[in-house]
């Protein structure tokens, strides 16, 4: 029988609301800053767009001490000023619920799943509650997909400075992208659209005492959704901007949780990806507009040195996890001057497949393994950065493309160098 | 006549005979007991040897560290080699036990005895070694990471002070499980480790105040000033 993870209060609130079509989630935790628009945000949209449709809004929040639900509960929009066509037929219901288990967004979200099934919404949308550039609109072309089109998962895709989501850019997206065949540009977003059939689906899963619990639960998703074929799209929500992350989460946390689950997740698919060559695009959906970017600084000068040093002196791990042509080519590398700083797109997709090959091998401590990838990856924001100084976003886009392109031509090698099941043969092709 | 020569002569020499063969028989068994226990701890060998090799034993000690510490250390050829020699090196050693035991002298039988008792020692010190050595270069490993992602010069110089001081600590408690010179060695590593800490204070607190600041400074301190809060958005 499976765990239940809701309070008896909870699943009677639940009930006394009844069954719903919508359910828009937000997970939180010491966001009484932001969460106040993001609520609000989200019954305008309810009331704009889904006027004739039951929803409950449910906030998952993780023990907040800055009164994150009391903010929720209060929160209410004016409906007169949205000068609404429809006259809504349903009040838009509230719920401000702790969530159990692992502390991580993956328990919240887990939260929201159960509240969804229970409440057999067709529908969620779970959106960040420290989004400042969140409109009403977001939440019709988050769930409109799923409700008229019978969409199973819905990513976002933003407009970004072409220094913001440097790990999404240089590993995650191509990553992802060539292993699975579908180009999910925002694999990890943060905002989704989920069908209550995969949010079914999801529950189902034993992961929720993993990372998957912690940080690593959008990549999860998005994996599980691609790898399972279940339908799958982009809606265009402009500009994302938010509230800075937590300070205390380091760069090299970030790798382990993100690059951590993408290489856990190669284990659970490996007989879908190797399988797989070459990628489709998902359909986008939404009218991509052009938005103001915030700028991201970025001091080369610190990525360089951390990129040499990394290659000095965590020599002895990366003879474990690269190739000899590979490390002399890093050592190279890291000799360059600043101005003629380049790290090759083959050799960046080369060290990372070594890397997810070494994972898997189990060459030394996972954690540690990932963690040493920091300097490397730094090294790639360096020559990104210098290549990409004076070029357009849409240059910048070509480049990225090229990456992504790179990642699928080399992606033979690291389906022939993954170890094959037992009684498994490989191909000759 | 006949009784004297039987008393004086012949019943010592008699004596000596029957203690002579008993003694050679005690040692003929103790030889051969040896050299049953090198055949088959040599027999033994080969087959634990082919057996872990098929079950890749040697992967499984890569994993958790134990291939490279043998590699390294150069003990054996392989993990699996050097299971498969400590399984005969036992197998002899109980042979020797047991060779020594059939000469039946109460200083074999007591030198016997004595191994038995200190055995279970021996082996809590192996285990201790082969747990001080894992933890002092999982440890290592952890802040040579730490200090090369957080840009400390010293990177290495910490992973190696922390992989010594790990190893120095594992060395006292084996020797102190092992029992030997128990009140000498922790005295000495005490008055070593308090003498060097002292030292430290001393020069640091009264003689080298600004040279050590700046050795410090230059040493540990990264030498660009990252901004408190990290600016690039990764995700």
């Amino acid at each position: 029988m499976a765990e239940e993870i809701l309070k008896e209060a909870v699943k009677e609130e639940v009930s006394a609301v009844g069954p719903v079509e919508i359910l828009i989630g937000i997970p939180s935790y010491n966001n009484a800053q932001t969460v106040r628009h993001v609520v609000k945000a989200a019954q305008a949209g309810l009331l704009n767009y889904f006027p004739d449709r039951k929803a409950l809004i449910v906030n998952s929040d993780g023990g907040s001490n800055d009164g994150t639900p009391e903010v929720v509960k209060q929160a209410d929009v004016d409906a007169q000023s949205l000068m609404l066509v429809s006259h809504p037929l349903y009040p838009v219901h509230r719920l401000t619920t702790p969530y159990h288990g692992l502390p991580g967004k993956g328990s919240a979200f887990r939260t929201l799943f159960r509240i969804a099934e229970l409440a057999h919404a067709h529908a969620l949308a779970v959106v960040d509650a420290d989004l400042r550039s969140i409109t009403p609109e977001w939440f019709n072309l988050l769930l409109q997909p799923i409700l008229t089109l019978e969409f199973d998962y819905v990513a976002p895709f933003y407009k970004r400075h072409k220094y913001d989501g440097t790990i999404t850019n240089s590993i995650v997206y191509p990553f992802t992208r060539a292993l699975y065949g579908r180009r999910i540009r925002q694999p990890i977003g943060g905002e989704f659209g989920i069908s209550g059939r995969l949010a079914g689906h999801f529950l189902t899963r034993d992961v929720w005492n993993t990372d998957v619990a912690r940080y690593g639960i959008d990549i999860w998703m998005t994996t599980t959704a691609i790898a399972e074929n279940f339908k799958v799209c982009q809606s265009y929500l402009g500009a994302k901007i938010h509230d800075p992350k937590d300070p205390g989460s380091h760069l090299s946390g970030m790798l382990v949780q993100v690059i951590g689950s993408v290489f856990s997740l190669m284990e659970t698919y490996d007989s879908v990806w190797r399988n797989v060559l070459g990628s489709l695009p998902a359909p986008l959906l939404g009218f991509p507009f052009e938005v103001g970017l915030e700028p991201v600084p970025i001091n080369v000068q610190r990525t360089l040195a951390s990129f040499q040093q990394g290659v000095r002196d965590l020599r002895p791990i990366y003879e474990k996890v690269l190739t000899l042509q590979q490390l002399r080519e890093l050592e190279s590398c890291a000799a360059q001057p600043i101005d003629k700083f380049v790290l090759e797109d083959e050799l960046w997709v080369a060290v990372i497949y070594s890397f997810a090959l070494a994972y898997h091998r189990r060459v030394l401590d996972r954690e540690h393994l990932v963690k040493s990838l920091t300097p490397l990856y730094l090294g790639w924001v360096t020559s990104f950065v210098h290549q990409t100084e004076n070029e357009t976003p849409t240059q910048v886009d070509d480049r990225i493309e090229r990456l992504c392109l790179v990642y699928e031509q080399l992606k033979p090698y690291l389906i022939n160098q993954w170890p094959l099941q037992t009684g498994e043969k490989r191909s000759e092709s | 006549m006949r009784a004297f020569w039987e008393q004086t002569v012949l019943g010592p020499l008699r004596d000596l005979g029957q203690q002579a063969v008993a003694g050679l028989s005690s040692l003929i068994g103790m030889l051969v007991l040896i050299l049953l226990g090198l055949m088959l701890g040599w027999l033994a060998k080969e087959i634990i040897y082919r057996i872990l090799r098929a079950l890749r034993f040697d992967r499984l000690c890569d994993r958790i560290g134990v291939g490279l510490v043998v590699e390294r250390t150069g003990l054996a050829r392989s993990s699996s080699y050097l299971a498969a020699q400590i399984v005969q090196g036992l197998i002899i050693l109980t042979a020797l036990l047991a060779g020594l035991n059939a000469l039946g002298t109460p200083l074999t039988r007591n030198l016997v005895e004595r191994f038995f008792l200190y055995l279970p020692h021996l082996l809590a010190a192996f285990l201790v070694l082969v747990v001080g050595a894992l933890v002092s270069r999982f440890l290592g490993r952890s802040v040579l990471i730490a200090a090369v992602n957080a840009n400390m010069p010293s990177a290495r110089l910490l992973a190696g002070l922390t992989r010594f001081f790990v190893i120095a600590l594992t060395v006292v408690a084996v020797l102190d499980e092992l029992g030997i010179s128990r009140t000498t060695i922790i005295v000495t590593f005490a008055i070593l480790f308090g003498g060097v800490v002292a030292a430290a204070a001393i020069a640091l607190g009264l003689g080298a105040r600004d040279l050590a600041r700046d050795l410090l400074q230059s040493q540990f301190r990264p030498k660009t000033h990252p901004e408190v809060e990290d600016p690039m958005r990764h995700i």
